[in-house]
This record gives C-alpha cells, structure tokens and sequence, in this order.
C-alpha cells in the first residue's frame, strides 16, 4: 500500500507541475472578442490573407479576450443600406472611399439615430485613383499618352456613329462603356458624380440648380449610352472586362490597383489579353482610400472597439503596407515610396492624379443619383417564366412576389415583355415602356397560375427573336428566365438554341441571358450554358431565395 | 550502482537541500527571482509598483517623442526602486486642452504644440473647477523643449509655376488670389491642375491651424502686434477678404502630424500647399521624393513659434511621485542627448541655445534647396485670450465646415 501511495502521490505532484508551468492553456483560456467587418471587395485579395495571419496571431485585449476578425466584402453602398437598416451590425465598416460616408450618416440619422454612425476621420487603409481603364490600342487611337483625356472624349466616342471605324478599327466596333451601379457600388456613384461635373464644366461647387441645367443632362446621358450594363461591384466589371477582351468592352471606370493587378497577370504570363492602361480623367477624379470606420453605433461595445483599433495597427505596420504596393494599393503610409508595380510598364503613372473633384454634398449627390434615372440607358427586358405543372405552391407563390418586387425596381422608361411557358408560349405583355402599363402589368403578374409542360429552349428563342425584332440597340437589353426543371416539350433543340444566341457579332452590347436555376429539380447545366456564353449569369434561387435573387439581377440595368 | 537504502538517503537530502536553496534564493536574490518561477515568487513577494506617468503629445512630435520615450525606459528610472512607466498618447493640441476640462483625460503629463493652447487651458480650468490645472508661469511645472515656426509647404513643381520668385512680404495676398483665380491654374499656364488647392488644419482643433488664421489676420493689418478685437469684428473689408480665403478650402485637418502625412500619401492632386511646421516639413521631406516630388518650403513674412511646453499638471490625480518621476522625463527631453536628436533626426530648433544649427547634419542646411533656413522671420505677438477667442469664434461662425 505505501508503494501504490508513493506513486499516486509523485504523479499528482508532477502533474500539478505541469499544469502550473504551462501557465495559460489555451483550452482553458475562454473568452473571445469579434471584430466583424463588411468592406469593399476590391480590397479582398490584399485583406484575406492578412486577417488570416492576424487570428492565428491569437492577439488579446487587456481584459485578456482573443481577438478573432471576420471579415466580409460586400458593395460599399449595399453595406451602408444594410447597416442603416438593421441588417448587418458590424464592429468596422470599410467602404472603398470616404465619398459616400456623409449620404450613409445622412441616413442614420434619418432613422432615429441623434448622432452619426461615422464620427470624426477614420484611417486611410491604402488608397487607389478611381480611372477609366481602357484597352492600349484604343487609348493610343485617341491620343494617350501625350494628349490628356477624360469624360469629354468618352461622351465624344459614345454619341459617335462610327465608333472605333472612325479611328482605323472598325473590327472593334461601337464604343463600350461599363461601369457598376450607382445604387450599390462606390466606382457607380463616383461615376456620375464626375460624369456630372464634366457635363457642368466645373470641379468644386456643384449645386442642384447644375441639377437642373438641360446641358448637364445631356452630357450624362451621352456618356451613358455606350454603357453596355451595370452591375454590382468594381471587381465584377474588371474581371468580364479582362476575360471577354476589347470586343466586349473598350472601357470600364475601375480603380488603378484593378489595372496592375490585370497588367501584372499579364506580364507573368496567365493572361494572353491587350495590354490595358489607366486614363486619369483630365477633368478631375475622386480616390479610393478605404477608410476604416469603427461604427458609432448602439452594438459596438467598448473592448470590440480596443480590438478594432488594435487590428487596424497591424493594417498599417509596414509589412502589411508593403504587401498593399504589391497587390497595386498606394500605401497609405507615406514613408513608403511608389515603386514598381505603380509603373508604366503595368500602364498606370503614380504622378497622376493631377487633380481631384470635391466631393459634393449629400444632398447634391441624392440629386445626382435623380438626375442619373432619369438619363441612364433603359432595358429592354423579356422576363420568361416557367409555369409548368411542378411549379406549383410556394414556388409559383414566391416567383410571383419577388417578379412583382423586380418590376418595381424598373424604371418607366425600361421596356418589359413577360413570356410564360408552359406547354404554350404565352405574352403576358409586349416589350413597351412599362411607364404606361405597370400597373396593369403588375395585376397581370399576380394572377399566373401553373400548370403543364415545361418548353424552356422555345420560351428563351421566342424572347431572344422579340428583342432581335423589337429591341432597341441602344438600349440594355437582356432575358431573364426562370425555370424549375427540364424541357420536355419544346420544337427547338438546345444546340439550335445555343448558335442562335451564341452569336455576338455586338460584343458587349448584344443581348444577355440571365437564368434562374429555381429549385432542385431545375437543370442547372443547360441554364448555365444558355446564360454563360452571352454575358449573362446564372443563379439558383428558391422560394425563400428568388427576391434576393432578382434584386441581385436588377443591378445589371 | 545497486539501489542501497543508505544511497535512497543521500539522494533526499541531496534534493532536499537544492530545493530549499532554490527557494531562499529566489527570494533573496533578484536575478535568480526574475526566472525563479513566476506565480509561486509573486505571491510571496509583489514586484514594486510602477509610477506610472500619463503623457498626452500633439502629433507633431511623435516621432520624436516615441523614441524619447523608449530611450527614458530603457536606462530603467526608478522612484525609491519603483519603476518609472510612461504611457503615451497622441492627439491634436485643442482637442487636448479640450478633453482635460471636461474630464475624458487626466493626464500628469501635458504638451500642447503651444503656449496658446496652456494659457487658454489655464484660464478655462480656473473658471471650471476653481483652480487652474496647468501653470505657465511656473518655470518648474512648465517648460518649452522644442520650437518650430509655422510655414507654407508646397509641392516644388507647383510652387515654382505659382511663385517664379519668393514673395516675401506680398506672400499671404498672393496666395489669397492664387486661391480665388475663378479659373485655377490656368492662369499659371496649367489648366490640367485645376484649382489652387491650400489647405490648413482646424484652428478649434489644431495649434498650426490657429497660428494660420492669426497670421493671416495680422497680416491683412499690415501689423505684427496689437490685434484687437474690433479689428476682427469691425472691418467688413477684412471680413470679406478672410471669407473669400478660407472660402476656398474644401476641408481642414484635425491635426497637423496627421495631416501631413495625408499630404505626402496623396500628393498635389489633393493639396498644392499646405501651413504646418517647419519641422512637421523636415520630417516628411524624403518622404514626399519617393511618393510624388520635392517639396519647398516658404517662410511668412511673420512667423508664430511654436515651442512644446511640458506641463505637469496640478491635480488630484496626480501624485507627488508621478509628478517628480514627470520632471525627470522633462529633464531627459531638455538633456543634450535628446535636443541633439529633435534637431538632428526631427528638424526641429532646440531651446537649448549651446547647440548650432548649423552644424554638420543639421536638416536646417541639408534642406536649403528646399527653401529652410536657419534665420527666422519676425514673430508676432501673441494677442490676450479673449482676442484670441474672438477669431477662434469668427472662424467658426463663417469659415468652418
């Protein structure tokens, strides 16, 4: 007994040893602070990594919490609207600029708020020109280098009948313009902005009555006639814009870091593209410059905010901002000079910008956002829907309201023809401005009811030859399809299909397919392969899904 | 070796012992305690409490004042075997006078980038709490240990289509038209540069910012002492011509270190010119190369010094030993050791007048192609405070934004 004793004994002995050595285990040490933070996903492929290697730092607050950041990008302007609305409750807020902050204070306090949710002046993070990137040829063809351009010869080119021809290249055809939309992205609000105060002649002071000035309008709506469609985010456009090449787009307002990131691409060899370069609009432009907003709002306790403050050091230690250069950023610390990749060689110049615009007020910007509805390039849009047998119950229920909610989201100057198939192809309404018909439209819409086959490839070449006949080339046109399952019944074969859509002698301006996947039994393959090939995008929606989803594709027009 | 009881024995004792004299060591012995094991030795003996120091800096001398700091702890200074610790933490002149009186910071340790902002702090205390919490008047609890004019920073390439020449005397209303030429740079032969951009710090926030507005102000007088009130507030012509100016500036700074270093990271696009401190220019000369261009520096034809007073305040929170370990980091920044190196590193003017500022190194001649120079304009005198609120108030009713 004594030598079991003795045993026992040196082993709890060297286990409490142990134990008290090791100081804090990890397992036992418990509490963790969140840092959540939305920012702009131009910024992504520099931050991912970054909050990564912070987390595995296990950095602790005073009170001895792990500090863990979750990071997610989302569209400055959506995030901002999230926000105002409940949404989402970050700890930071990081929007690609600082132009849109006043409108998002503007509307926090609209909302009950006594003070606003950006307080004083948060951190540049790094800092990147808004440009208008444009493909080197085509910048050589009007002048670049040596003569300076800008929105004038944008809306120049866009109102040209002979587009590209005029300058010895008729193979590129008519001018393409993109840029995202105003509603959701920061580079789309930026866009207008600077497209108004070029159509004013002015780079400071711009006021309502510009507003109203006949002139500005028409120089707004000029330059928006070569857009080819908007879209959600900066990045979105630069990727469509490098994959699809001149032919689809001659330009896009991007941020400088976008064009050295694609330049650097190309240089290492894994992308065989043009060469594209960065025009810094001679009229003036806004910087991207990241800033990180620790939210004053009622959800933001005291130590997420030490943790904030403690992950926004790391950002701009030197590592981290030398890592920023790499990726295209200008570093927001200033010790740290512009150096290769901000060269010519990846067809940007860090001695640009020569100037900037001032950023308006939140009211003038509203008034901008008015001015541009009422300018911008309609749709013509065929919404075909399935309204087979299977979609019965939820499905036809939530594909009715979140149809309704799209149509409001359309402006009475887009054109809208719906097409319901089923084993007959029905129009529900022909392709005309919806402003004279959207109420009846909206009645018509409520009352679908389901019920036969299913003719998906015969529904999208009825939608795809009205907007051949009827489409104006001049406006945005696209089909949005929405369907449940497979074709079962239709006269026309998928391939037959395919090479009629297929053909895109317009480049970016041709027609584009949207397909909704709606529900399990949809066949996401064939969707995918009508969608893919114009332009277009492919989604999978369900009934809880579909308004999210047809929100999403809302941002295109 | 066979296991014998008699070796069993020794081998206790043995062990015994070299844990008991571990022990005793540990508490006898300093080396040996700071490894000994660390829960078992504090919980026979704390370590001494540190005297902790609380600084608050305007932003212009961090840099300085951080490696300062880390060169102060690293001698190990001790109060009666107390360690001396500083915490450290920067923010613009007025918001810092500011966050004293109505409680939000209690420092030991105050240094404003003035004495503007001491003796309005002085005069605000008294009628706030009763008495005041700093005391200008007291070499010993206040001491300047810097000092650095204000003066006009410019992008080089700018400045020289603005300014073929310096101005000299004609600076302030040059610039001023500069500024409200309706078509920018285009009258200066480069329409691609748009407006005439300057831009100075908020003057309720920020000391440089102040300085600049009371230049200015002096200036359009024709004068260098005697502002009064009524100048401000009964000359329209005057009112108008500050308007017009300020008129043109689309935003103001916080704060002049800051500020600076957004001026260099984003270069003449944003600003052309800018009013901050010789030295605030000194510190981001090399910067400002590598980003966008050299920079040049212009002098006003009067300047306003500004000398980094160390207050140590007198309050209840702060104890006899924070306020002695305060001094002796006062005594530091005032050592030759640390003058040499504000000037030297940090391009700021020592109060210590036994160090040339010209000698081999001096930024004050390395930079002479970028306009500093050692010989200082006129200053002008610094008005009563409640002249000085009454333009602080004009600012802010007509020119803040």
């Amino acid at each position: 007994m004594n030598r079991d004793f003795c045993r026992r004994f040196v082993v709890l002995v060297a286990l409490s040893i142990l134990v008290a050595g090791c100081g804090q285990l990890p397992l036992l040490g418990g509490k963790a602070v969140t840092v959540s933070i939305y920012y702009g996903s131009e910024k992504q492929a520099w931050l991912e990594p970054l909050v990564e290697e912070y987390n595995a730092q296990k950095n602790k607050t005073a009170e001895g919490s792990t500090i863990v950041v979750e990071a997610t990008p989302m569209g400055s302007i959506e995030s901002a609207n999230a926000i105002i609305a409940g949404e989402i409750q970050p700890t930071v807020w990081s929007p690609a600029s600082s132009v849109y902050v006043p409108v998002a204070n503007a509307g926090w306090r609209g909302s009950e708020h006594a003070e606003d949710l950006v307080v004083g002046k948060p951190e540049d993070l790094v800092l990147s020109p808004v440009v208008i990137a444009m493909w080197r040829p085509m910048a050589e063809a009007l002048g670049w280098p040596d003569e300076p351009l800008g929105w004038a010869d944008i809306a120049e080119m866009a109102t040209s009948e002979e587009g590209w021809a005029a300058y010895g290249y008729p193979e590129w055809g008519s001018f393409k313009l993109g840029h995202t939309h105003p509603n959701h992205s920061n580079s789309g609000i930026v866009s207008i902005i600077a497209e108004t105060y070029a159509g004013a002649g002015k780079q400071r002071d711009l006021t309502l009555e510009d507003l109203q000035d006949a002139g500005v309008k028409a120089f707004v709506a000029d330059v928006e006639s070569s857009i080819i469609h908007y879209g959600r985010s900066t990045g979105f456009f630069a990727t469509k814009m490098f994959e699809r090449g001149p032919s689809y787009l001659s330009a896009a307002v991007l941020y400088e870091n976008l064009i050295v990131a694609q330049e650097s691409e190309r240089l290492a060899g894994r992308s065989s593209q043009l060469p594209v370069v960065a025009i810094y609009p001679k009229e003036g432009t806004f910087w991207s410059n990241h800033p990180y907003a620790i939210l004053n709002a009622p959800w933001v306790t005291a130590e997420q905010k030490v943790a904030a403050e403690d992950f926004l050091a790391f950002l701009l230690d030197r590592p981290q901002q030398l890592a920023a250069l790499e990726y295209g950023f200008r570093p927001a610390d200033p010790s740290i000079p512009l150096s290769a990749p901000l060269d010519a060689a990846h067809g940007v110049d860090a001695n640009q910008p020569q100037t900037v615009l001032e950023v308006p007020s939140a009211q003038v910007i509203a008034g901008i956002e008015v001015l541009w509805r009422e300018v911008k390039k309609p749709v013509d849009l065929v919404v075909a829907m399935d309204v087979s047998g299977s979609m019965g119950g939820k499905k036809i229920a939530s594909a009715r309201s979140s149809l309704i909610e799209f149509i409001n989201l359309l402006d009475d100057r887009d054109r809208l023809q719906i097409i319901l198939f089923s084993d007959e192809l029905i129009a529900l309404t022909d392709l005309s401005p919806l402003g004279e018909k959207r109420e009846d439209v909206l009645r018509r819409v409520s009352g679908i009811v389901e019920g036969g086959d299913t003719r998906l490839y015969d529904a999208v070449q009825m939608a795809y030859d009205e907007l051949r006949a009827s489409g104006d080339p001049q406006h945005i046109r696209a089909v949005v399809v929405l369907s449940d399952g497979k074709d079962t019944a239709s006269t026309m074969s998928l391939s037959g299909l395919m090479t009629e859509i297929g053909n895109l002698s317009e480049g970016g301006s041709a027609t584009k397919v949207f397909t909704i996947a709606f529900g399990s039994g949809a066949d996401f393959n064939v969707l995918q392969q009508i969608a893919e090939p114009t332009g277009g995008k492919q989604y999978e929606g369900d009934p809880d899904t579909i308004h999210q989803v047809y929100a999403e594709i809302a941002t295109f027009f | 070796m066979p296991v014998t009881p008699r070796l069993n024995q020794t081998l206790f004792v043995i062990y015994l012992l070299a844990t008991v004299g571990v022990f005793i060591a540990a508490l006898v012995s300093p080396p040996v305690r700071a490894i000994a094991y660390a829960p078992l030795r504090d919980l026979i003996l704390p370590p001494p409490e540190p005297v902790v120091v609380h600084v608050l800096y305007s932003t212009e001398k961090a840099a300085w004042i951080n490696e300062a700091a880390a060169r102060f702890a690293a001698a190990r200074p001790a109060i009666e075997g107390r360690p001396i610790q500083l915490e450290m933490k920067k923010m613009g002149s007025r918001e810092m006078y500011l966050s004293v009186l109505d409680g939000t910071e209690q420092p030991d340790l105050m240094s404003t980038a003035s004495m503007l902002q001491i003796n309005l702090l002085q005069d605000l205390s008294t009628s706030k709490f009763g008495a005041p919490v700093v005391n200008p008047a007291d070499s010993e609890a206040c001491r300047p240990v810097l000092r650095t004019p204000l003066v006009l920073v410019a992008w080089k390439e700018r400045a020289a289509a603005l300014w073929g020449n310096d101005p000299g005397s004609e600076l302030w209303q040059q610039l001023h038209d500069a500024l409200t030429q309706p078509n920018g740079w285009e009258a200066y032969g480069h329409p691609e540069w748009g407006y005439v951009k300057f831009s100075h710090t908020n003057p309720l926030k920020s000391n440089s910012g102040f300085q600049t507005i009371l230049l200015l102000t002096y200036d359009y007088f024709g004068k260098t002492d005697g502002l009064t009130s009524a100048d401000i507030l009964s000359d329209a012509d005057y009112q108008r011509w500050f308007i017009e100016f300020e008129g043109t500036i689309s935003s103001f700074g916080d704060s002049t270190g800051t500020y600076m270093e957004e001026i260099v990271a984003y270069g003449p696009s944003l600003h052309d010119m800018v009013a901050v401190y010789e030295a605030t220019a000194i510190e981001h000369a090399e910067s400002a190369v590598g980003r966008y261009g050299e920079l040049q520096i212009y002098y006003p034809p009067a300047t306003h010094m500004s000398d980094h007073p160390f207050c140590v305040l007198q309050a209840d929170w702060v104890t006899p030993e924070e306020a002695q370990a305060a001094r002796m980091f006062v005594d530091f920044l005032t050592g030759r050791e640390m003058q040499e190196l504000a000037l030297l590193q940090h391009g700021f003017r020592p109060v210590d007048d036994g160090i040339p500022l010209d000698q081999p190194g001096s930024p004050l001649q390395r930079y002479a192609a970028n306009g500093i120079r050692i010989d200082l304009p006129p200053e002008v005198e610094v008005p009563p405070g409640n002249v000085l609120n009454t333009l602080l108030d004009f600012w802010a009713r007509n020119a803040q934004r």
